[in-house]
């Protein structure tokens, strides 16, 4: 271990390791004495379930290491769920492109606006993106009448969406391709350096002449994009369009970033972290989930886990003069 | 007193102390000294309990102590001032001393006349006459710094560690900083001063102990020794101080101000031409800064024009605040401003970033474990030097140098005299602040002297002194001013 920068990494992979192991070691047995955890279907599973909120932490992240915080990304999710139901179910097109497109090209706006916002006013983000929570929420359902929009099963252009979409591979799929991609983004391109650099200090990339107010406008639109992929996934998966999916959805996927060992202050943080810090929640979960513990205890331990990761990655470092 | 053994400190696989000696006498001023990097803060640090050392000995009056926290060295009555003050700016002067403050006993609540009495005396020790409400952040630094001595001397220190406590004071300041520690002297402090500045511990201190690559080579008295030869034993070679160069004719206006007027600003009008240096003098608070804000575009311009003909480029003056950022590495802080010309459709080119820094760095005599370090790691001389190296690869027609030999070593210096001087020959347009006088008639071919947001002064290189430009600078009302 050369570089002290990389060793937070190590100790994220330590945590999930362990976790893997108790998982494991706790597993229900199968009639054929084979571990419930181990078996494929499970590990995809998780890997499925993981996937939406795994999609919308890349680009958390990266609103995160400018210093900010995007609280929208639920709302905007649901906004996505119900644009593309709307699309597809009430013939305003006859292309599953094009309802993707209008969903996630909506999202994207709506991430923009908050970048805006953020970039051209002193508001923190903190605060741009709740109002945006309150207002996307009740733009979503305004649109759907506060109603869920139903994907059904037959032959018809939404239920052939939804069959396509709903593959665990092609979920799963995406959310490796997009983080092949925001790894990519953060670490090889100039773009990458920019956000680091806005987050690590504002004022010192201000006065270097970097672009800082597209870079964070940059950021929000990404994550409006994502959030609005993500939307599309879900709406597929749950056959419905939803003007109150998403719920907290912003929380988990803060969790998994700053589990990952990112720093809310900005400007120190990886998308393997990220990355780690999601299957973290997730093996957790589906550990939780087949040892049958109640929901609520599950929240609980969610919470505790949460404070010890982060504590374990502050234990060392921090002592700088 | 107080006797360093045998010290030694690692940071990975950095040496940065690798025996260190050092002996203070009751009431001496004894002078750290080294180049950037030889490990001089690390010593300091450690003597002062907030970084650990892996080995060696510390002895105060003979006996062996561990000082293993900054309340240790507190309860030994060792104090220190650091380079980057650590005051609560949010808090006042008064709380700002009783703050972890051994010798005050804080109650549940706040005892405000309590505090108050319990301050007065150490501010008027340290010549601060403010209330002691005032908020600590609304001190001038000078004040700070007074407002961190009176905060050691209520700790009862009878050791002052100073970190370069004059890196950021203008010579006014400064020459009020010098008297307090005679002052502290008379009254049998002792004071460990680190410095760059020759001028200053010939003139302060008594012993002067040097340290090189970690290592202590000498510990000399200062009545016996010469600038040179301290400068020799430190680098280990001779160091040629070169003279002020004479440079050909200034070329076209490269820049022209007129009646530039901001929050801070109060009409200042001048030109830079291409192939020139111009020296910009003033207090701090004088508005220097703020001009290189104002035509860097990040300070709100009421009225007036700035007309520029190239490139602006802006080194600031604080490089911790403004320049670097801190996590990032030293080759991402050195290439960020670069990094289109090293990156094919948004894909940075690393091998190429590095081929492109490496050079200047070589330039600027970078001294770093490594390119990948993050520069929170590098000493604060070698933290400006990165800051430069970014700047000169920016290599814009148009350079504002807010103080760049902050915090620098003499060697050091030198080489960035050099390429100040080299930047003006090959044609660009020199605008340069500093806090230290001998440098700015060094360097500059006009001196504009600056006080209170307007020009007080202008002076061509034949006609400047240091007494003018101090004059016009703490506006000994009109003496030298000559009005535009
Ligand atoms: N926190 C740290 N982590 C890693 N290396 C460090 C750290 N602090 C200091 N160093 C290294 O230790 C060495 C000595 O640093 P130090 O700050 O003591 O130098 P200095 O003599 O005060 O220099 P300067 O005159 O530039 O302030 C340097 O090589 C520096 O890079
Ligand atoms: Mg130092």
């Amino acid at each position: 271990m050369k570089l002290p920068a990389f060793a937070a990494l190590p100790k994220n992979f330590l945590a999930l390791a362990g976790i893997v192991l108790l998982a494991i070691a706790i597993s229900p047995v199968a009639a054929d004495g084979s571990r419930v955890f181990l078996e494929i279907g499970n590990l995809t599973d998780i890997l499925r379930q993981i996937s939406l909120i795994g999609i919308i932490s890349l680009a958390m992240t990266f609103v995160i290491l400018t210093g900010g915080i995007d609280l929208s990304v639920g709302s905007v999710l649901a906004l996505s769920t119900s644009l593309t139901a709307m699309w597809l179910t009430r013939g305003y097109t006859h292309s599953v492109a094009v309802a993707i497109l209008v969903a996630v090209a909506a999202c994207a706006l709506a991430g923009a606006v908050n970048g805006l916002v953020i970039a051209f006013t002193d508001i923190q983000p903190f605060i741009v993106t709740l109002a945006s929570m309150i207002g996307v929420r009740g733009l979503a359902k305004w649109l759907s009448s506060n109603q869920n929009i139903d994907i059904g099963f037959g032959q018809d252009l939404a239920a052939h969406f939804a069959a396509v979409f709903r593959q665990k591979a092609l979920v799963i799929g995406s959310y490796a391709a997009a983080s092949a991609a925001f790894w990519t983004l953060l670490s090889r391109t100039v773009f990458g350096r920019h956000v680091r650099a806005t987050g690590d200090n504002e004022r010192a990339a201000l006065h270097a002449g970097l672009p800082v107010r597209s870079t964070k406008v940059w950021v929000y639109t990404l994550t409006g994009l994502l959030s609005g992929f993500a939307g599309v996934l879900y709406a597929a998966e749950n056959h419905q369009g939803n003007p109150n999916a998403g719920v907290a959805y912003e929380l988990d996927a803060i969790a998994a970033v700053v589990i990952g060992g990112t720093r809310l202050s900005g400007g120190k943080g990886s998308i393997s972290g990220t990355i780690v810090g999601t299957l973290i929640m997730g093996v957790l979960t589906n550990m939780l989930r087949l040892n049958n513990v109640d929901s609520n205890v599950e929240m609980m331990i969610k919470a505790v886990i949460i404070v010890l990761a982060v504590a374990v990655q502050r234990g060392k470092g921090g002592n700088g003069a | 007193m107080l006797q360093a053994r045998d010290i030694r400190k690692h940071y990975g696989g950095v040496h940065a102390l690798k025996g260190a000696n050092f002996d203070l006498r009751p009431g001496e001023v004894h002078a750290l000294v080294g180049e950037n990097g030889a490990g001089k803060s690390t010593l300091a640090r450690i003597l002062a309990g907030s970084t650990r050392a892996d080995g060696g000995s510390i002895l105060r009056d003979g006996r062996e102590v561990r000082i293993a926290s900054p309340l240790d060295a507190q309860r030994l009555g060792i104090g220190i001032i650091y380079q980057e003050l650590d005051l609560f700016p949010n808090l006042t002067a008064g709380e700002n001393i009783v703050a972890g403050n051994l010798r005050f006993r804080e109650g549940a609540m706040v005892r405000f006349g309590e505090m108050e009495r319990f301050c007065r005396p150490f501010l008027a020790q340290a010549g601060l006459s403010c209330p002691v409400d005032t908020p600590a952040g609304e001190l001038s630094i000078g004040q700070q710094q007074m407002l961190a001595i009176a905060r050691a001397l209520s700790m009862d220190a009878r050791i002052l560690l100073m970190d370069e406590p004059t890196s950021s004071l203008f010579d006014d300041a400064a020459e009020r900083l010098f008297e307090l520690i005679a002052g502290l002297k008379m009254r049998g402090v002792s004071i460990v001063y680190v410095s760059h500045k020759m001028d200053e511990i010939f003139r302060i201190a008594d012993r002067a102990t040097v340290l090189r690559d970690g290592e202590t080579v000498g510990t000399v008295e200062i009545a016996a020794t010469s600038v040179e030869s301290i400068i020799r034993t430190m680098v280990g070679r001779d160091v040629t101080i070169a003279q002020r160069a004479g440079r050909g004719p200034a070329g076209e206006v490269a820049l022209e101000v007129d009646g530039l007027t901001t929050a801070k600003l109060r009409g200042v009008s001048f030109t830079v031409h291409r192939g020139e240096v111009l020296g910009i003098a003033g207090l701090v608070g004088s508005g220097r800064s703020e001009l290189g804000a104002a035509l860097a575009g990040l300070d709100r311009v009421v009225s007036g024009a700035i007309r520029a003909r190239g490139g602006f480029g802006l080194v600031p003056e604080d490089r911790r605040v403004e320049g670097l950022m801190m996590r990032m590495s030293v080759l991402e802080n050195g290439t960020i401003a670069v990094l289109p010309r090293v990156s094919r459709a948004g894909f940075v080119a690393r091998t190429a970033e590095r081929r492109m820094l490496d050079p200047v760095a070589a330039g600027l005599a970078l001294n770093c474990p490594s390119m990948d370090a993050p520069v929170s790691q590098l000493s604060g001389g070698n933290q400006q030097k990165v800051l430069l190296a970014r700047w000169l690869l920016v290599n814009p027609d148009i350079l504002f140098l807010d103080d760049p030999t902050r915090g620098i070593d003499v060697g050091a210096k030198q080489d960035i005299y050099r390429m100040v001087e080299e930047l003006a020959r090959a044609g660009k347009a020199i605008l340069l602040v500093s806090s230290e006088l001998p440098e700015l008639l060094r360097l500059s071919d006009r001196i504009v002297v600056l006080h209170e947001g307007r020009v007080a002064a202008r002076y061509d290189a034949e006609e400047a002194t240091q007494e003018r430009i101090m004059a016009a600078a703490t506006a000994a009302s009109g003496t030298g001013a000559r009005p535009q």
